[in-house]
């Protein structure tokens, strides 16, 4: 049996990959789970996602395409992946390639727009990587082994003198601990509510920051079901497009492009409305909430930044 | 609707350096929510320096790998 391709390995083919890209003067860099490690993080990945400048997709596409890992070329992952392709990143879509190595797989997942980012990922790059505010962001998911690096890495941004990190912590402890010696401006309370309930100490906070979580978790759900719905002609004519034959990527992206074209709308999160969005989350929490803690939920509208 | 944005704002509220005082308290903040959080070994790992962390992640990784564990995650078409 063929022998793993050992992480460290795996993180600098990856770093390699975008400091290419980065001296071709593609905006771009690391994040999630090998971001986390970075920063100090540690996370069990062995996979790699990057955010790329939309307008620039073509080009990171033909870097990604010349790049061999043990002599493999990538391509495409599977029949799922929407192209890589500005009209379709700048609506929240991310592309899936993969080197099918034996006996692992390694994927690189691109994408134009960090989910749930409140401001824009390209202002605020740390060499290779995504900043800790876009990093601790992208981590507000439905998944619930994503929480305590949200928190690790606001605690990182308060020790940078970064008061955003007050907008990542939900250990109501850790942010009962923090909150009082920041001087946290009037727009940070406006987005996070429950940093008023931390500031006075009150006795709802750990159920408030609860609540935000299960909002967050049900708006994640809520916009990974607006793509699956977005996605299902457009996966059906690619598989029956590419019906199991090899095809280069080069052949599989055009085959994409032609699908998409006809099938995958650009941006179904425009389409659908963001504020419906997060009514339809705030709904959901409802349901499990308090009435008291739902004027504590955040202000979820800041965090579709980039998606048009 | 297009999305608001608070980025032009943050480079105004960044980067103010915490006192050395300040430093060493957020430092055990820091440290008793990662070993709570993560637990006694990976609360370690986290304060080992740069090196010697990426070196025991990657041990970590590896040898999880090694034993069968499937780090990998589906293909969605969106990111999670």
């Amino acid at each position: 049996m063929e022998r793993l391709i050992p992480y460290a390995e795996l993180e600098a083919f990856f770093t390699g990959l975008v400091r290419t890209a980065q001296s071709r003067g593609i905006t771009c860099a690391i994040t999630s789970g090998m971001a986390c490690v970075h920063f100090g993080v540690a996370a069990t990945t062995k996979d790699c996602d990057v955010l790329c400048a939309v307008g620039q997709a073509e080009e990171f596409r033909a870097l990604v395409a010349e790049t061999e890992l043990r002599g493999l070329r990538p391509n495409y992952r599977g029949n799922i992946s929407p192209p890589l392709d500005a009209r379709w990143m700048r609506g929240g879509w991310t592309a899936h390639f993969t080197w099918k190595t034996e006996p692992e797989e390694y994927c690189l997942d691109v994408f134009g727009t960090a989910p749930r980012a409140s401001s824009v990922w390209e202002q605020e790059l740390h060499d290779l990587y995504a900043s800790r505010h876009t990093v601790a962001e992208m981590k507000l998911t439905n998944r619930p082994k994503d929480w305590p690096y949200v928190t690790a890495l606001g605690i990182k941004l308060l020790g940078m003198g970064d008061v955003r990190g007050c907008l990542h912590l939900y250990s109501a402890e850790t942010l009962l601990k923090t909150v009082r010696s920041q001087p946290i401006p009037a727009w940070m309370f406006e987005i996070r509510p429950t940093l008023e309930l931390a500031r006075t100490g009150d006795d709802q906070l750990a159920a408030a920051i609860h609540a935000e979580q299960v909002f967050w978790s049900h708006l994640d759900a809520c916009r990974i079901r607006v793509y699956e719905q977005s996605l299902r002609p457009y996966v059906n004519a690619v598989r029956k497009a590419i019906a199991h034959r090899p095809i280069s990527l080069a052949e599989s992206h055009a085959i994409r492009i032609e699908c998409a074209e006809r099938h995958l709308v650009k941006s179904p999160l425009v389409a659908h409305g963001f504020d419906q969005l997060v009514q339809a989350a705030r709904a959901e929490t409802a349901k499990f909430a308090h009435p008291s803690l739902m004027e504590w939920l955040p202000k979820a509208t800041v965090h579709f930044t980039g998606i048009l | 609707m297009v999305a608001q944005s608070h980025g032009s704002l943050y480079r105004y509220l960044v980067n103010k350096p915490p006192s050395l005082a300040e430093k060493r308290r957020l430092r055990k903040i820091e440290r008793d929510f990662h070993v709570r959080a993560f637990g006694e070994e990976l609360a370690r790992i986290n304060f080992l320096p740069e090196k010697r962390r990426k070196a025991a992640v990657a041990e970590m990784i590896d040898h999880a790998r090694s034993k069968g564990v499937d780090l990998g995650r589906p293909a969605l078409g969106v990111t999670i």
